[in-house]
C-alpha cells in the first residue's frame, strides 16, 4: 500500500520511538543550560561570554533542533506526502550525532576548547547530512500533485535555511580551532550563522507548519494568501543579499536588510496573533496561550534586534537572543510537544486495535499548564537578568525546573501509553524489520 | 472551472465551526443547546465522509485502478473518527464535559491531520485525474453537502 499512497498511510508513520527519542532528549539539554546559567553567572553579561554561547547551543542544537527534526519526520508525511524512506535508520543515526554534537560544541565553546567545539560541530554536521539527504530523497518521492497551501515549499526553504545555518557553523568552527582566514571578520560571521539560523531555519520553519496549524487546529480564519506566497521566499531572498552585503562590507545596506528582515517576522507574528484573537474554540488551553506568547516574544525579539542595528548596544542583543530563543522557540516548542506527543501516543494505540484513553487523559490539563506558567517565569528571570546580573541564578534555577517539569510530563505520557497498552515497535515485532 | 478541493476544502471548515459551536456550548454547559450542535456536527461530518466514501472515491479508484490506495486509507481514517463520534455523543449524553472535552480534543488532532492529507495531496490529485467529470463531480458533490444529512 505504501508505495502506491506515499505519506498518506499510516503505516508510513515512523514508529512511536523515532521521534520520541529527540522529544525526550531535548529537554535535558534544556536542564543542562539552565545549570550552565546557575554555575556560570557570566552567562547573561554579554552574548559574547563562552557561557552564553554554551547555553545557546544548548538550547539551539541541543534542544530545538532535536524537537524540530523529530517533528518535521511526523509532518512531511501529512502535509508534503514526504515519507523518509528508513525512518527508523535515519533517527538512529542522526539522533546519537546530534546529540554528541550538541555536547562537545557547548562544551568547547564554553570552555574555550577549540578541539572540542570543532568535534561536536563535526558530528552535528554529519548528523544532518544524514537528515537532509533523507529528507530531500523523500520529496523525491512524494506525489507531485501539489494542493493550494504553501507549507511543502516553505519546508524545503526551512531546510536550505539549516543547510546554510550548518555550513556556516562548520566554518565558524573550523576558523576558532585552525584559524582559517576569511573574507569577513568573526563577529559579522557569527551574525550571519545566528540571522541565518533565526530566519532561515527557526523561523521559517515555525511559519511554514503554522500556515497550516493555526487555522485548522485553532480554528481560525486562514493566513491571506499574499503573505503567505511571498513571506518565505522574501526571507530567504532577503537573507542572501544581507549576506552578500556583510561579505562586501556595505554596512549601511545591511543594516536596512536586516530591518526588513526583522519586520517579516513581527509580520508573521503580529498576523498570527491576530488570527488566533478571531480563534472560533472558546476554550483557549495553556498550549494556545504558550503559542501567543511566544509569538509575542518573537516580536518584541524582532523590535530589540531593530534596536541593536541602530545602537550596538549589547543588553537589545542579549534581550532579543533571549526573547526569540526562550519565548519564542521553546515557548512554540513546548506548546506544539503537548499537542504531538499525546496524540501520537494515542494513534499508535488506536493503531494497534487498543482503546486508547483520550489525549486529555494520556495528558492532563494542570501539569501542563503549571509547567507552561514556569516557562513564563524562567523568561521574565531571564530577560531581568540581563538588568540585575544577581537574577541570572534564579533563572538558572526557573530554566532547570522548566525543563525537567517538561521532561516528567512528556514521560507522564508514555507511561500512560505502556499502561494503556502501547508496545515499543509493535509493526517489527508482529513483521519482521519492517523499519529500517 | 470548479474545483473539488476547493468544494471539499470548504466544507472541511464548514464542519469546523459545526465543531467548534459545539465544543463553545459543551464547555458552557449549556447542554440542550450542545446536544443540537452535537447532532448537527456529527450529520454534517457524517454527510462529508459518505459523500467521499460514495461518490468521491469510487470515481478515483475506477479512473486510477488504484483500489488500495490512499482511498482506502480515508476509508479507514473515517471509521476511527466515527468511533471518536460516538465517544463524544457518549460523554454528552452523561454531561461529561470534561470527557466530553478530551475526546473534542482527540477527534480535532484526527481530524485535522486527516484533512491535511486530503487537502494536500488526495483532492488535488482527484482534480488532476478525474479532470473530464470533474465539473459534473463537482456538481453533484455540492449538491449533496449543501444538504448536510447523510443520504
Amino acid at each position: 500500500m505504501s508505495s502506491a499512497n506515499p505519506g498518506l498511510s499510516y503505516e508510513d508513520a515512523p514508529p512511536f520511538s523515532v521521534p520520541l527519542r529527540y522529544f525526550l532528549t531535548a529537554p535535558l539539554f534544556g536542564i543542562a543550560a539552565g545549570a550552565l546559567l546557575l554555575i556560570d553567572g557570566s552567562a547573561l553579561g554579554s552574548r559574547w561570554s563562552p557561557a552564553a554561547l554554551g547555553a545557546v547551543h544548548l538550547v539551539a542544537t541541543g534542544s530545538m533542533l532535536q524537537v524540530m527534526l523529530g517533528a518535521l519526520m511526523q509532518i512531511l508525511p501529512v502535509v508534503a506526502g514526504a515519507s523518509l524512506l528508513t525512518p527508523l535508520r535515519t533517527a538512529r543515526l542522526t539522533h546519537p550525532l546530534l546529540a554528541g554534537g550538541s555536547v562537545g560544541l557547548s562544551w568547547g565553546l564554553w570552555q574555550g576548547q577549540p578541539g572540542a567545539t570543532l568535534a561536536g560541530a563535526a558530528l552535528l554536521a554529519a548528523g544532518l547530512a544524514i537528515f537532509l539527504l533523507a529528507a530531500a530523497l523523500a520529496f523525491r518521492r512524494a506525489p507531485s500533485a501539489r494542493g493550494r497551501s504553501d507549507t511543502p515549499r516553505d519546508l524545503r526553504l526551512a531546510l536550505i535555511g539549516l543547510l546554510v545555518t550548518a555550513a556556516l557553523g562548520v566554518i565558524l568552527a573550523t576558523t576558532l580551532a585552525r584559524g582559517l582566514s576569511l573574507p569577513i571578520d568573526l563577529p559579522a560571521l557569527v551574525n550571519l550563522h545566528a540571522g541565518w539560523a533565526w530566519m532561515g531555519w527557526g523561523a521559517m520553519l515555525v511559519a511554514a507548519t503554522s500556515w497550516v496549524i493555526v487555522p485548522m487546529f485553532q480554528i481560525t480564519p486562514a493566513y491571506p494568501q499574499r503573505l503567505t506566497r511571498v513571506w518565505a521566499p522574501s526571507v530567504l531572498i532577503l537573507l542572501a543579499l544581507w549576506s552578500i552585503a556583510a561579505i562586501a562590507s556595505l554596512h549601511g545596506t545591511g543594516i536596512a536588510l536586516a530591518g526588513l528582515l526583522c519586520a517579516l517576522a513581527i509580520g508573521f507574528g503580529a498576523t498570527t496573533l491576530r488570527l488566533q484573537a478571531r480563534s472560533r474554540r472558546s476554550t483557549p488551553d495553556a498550549s494556545f496561550l504558550a503559542f501567543r506568547l511566544a509569538m509575542t516574544s518573537i516580536i518584541a525579539g524582532s523590535v530589540a534586534i531593530l534596536g541593536s542595528l541602530v545602537t550596538e548596544a549589547d543588553a537589545l542583543s542579549l534581550l532579543a537572543g533571549i526573547l526569540i530563543l526562550h519565548g519564542g522557540f521553546v515557548g512554540v516548542i513546548s506548546a506544539m510537544l503537548y499537542k504531538i506527543v499525546p496524540f501520537l501516543a494515542w494513534l499508535h494505540l488506536t493503531q494497534a486495535g487498543i482503546k486508547a484513553p483520550n489525549v486529555k487523559k494520556l495528558s492532563p490539563d494542570l501539569p501542563v499548564r503549571r509547567q507552561l506558567i514556569t516557562h513564563a517565569a524562567a523568561l521574565a528571570l531571564l530577560l531581568g537578568a540581563v538588568f540585575l546580573p544577581l537574577l541570572s541564578y534564579a533563572a538558572g534555577a526557573a530554566v532547570m525546573l522548566e525543563f525537567g517539569w517538561l521532561l516528567g510530563n512528556l514521560a507522564r505520557i508514555v507511561l500512560a501509553w505502556q499502561r494503556a497498552g502501547g508496545r515499543w515497535n509493535p509493526a517489527a515485532a508482529a513483521e519482521g524489520e519492517k523499519y529500517v | 472551472m470548479s474545483l473539488i478541493s476547493s468544494l471539499m476544502t470548504q466544507d472541511h471548515r464548514d464542519c469546523d465551526h459545526e465543531f467548534a459551536l459545539a465544543e463553545s456550548l459543551v464547555a458552557r454547559r449549556d447542554w440542550d443547546a450542545a446536544a443540537k450542535a452535537v447532532n448537527a456536527f456529527a450529520a454534517a461530518l457524517e454527510t462529508h465522509f459518505r459523500a467521499e466514501e460514495e461518490q468521491l472515491f469510487p470515481r478515483f479508484e475506477a479512473v486510477t485502478g488504484m483500489t488500495h490506495g490512499p482511498t482506502e486509507v480515508m476509508r479507514g481514517e473515517h471509521a476511527d473518527m466515527r468511533s471518536i463520534v460516538a465517544s463524544l455523543k457518549d460523554a454528552l449524553a452523561r454531561r461529561d464535559a470534561d470527557d466530553f472535552a478530551g475526546e473534542a480534543e482527540t477527534l480535532l488532532i484526527m481530524m485535522q491531520q486527516h484533512n491535511m492529507k486530503e487537502e494536500n495531496m488526495l483532492y488535488p490529485m482527484c482534480d488532476a485525474r478525474l479532470a473530464t467529470e470533474r465539473d459534473a463531480l463537482t456538481e453533484a458533490l455540492g449538491q449533496r453537502i449543501s444538504r448536510k444529512m447523510p443520504a
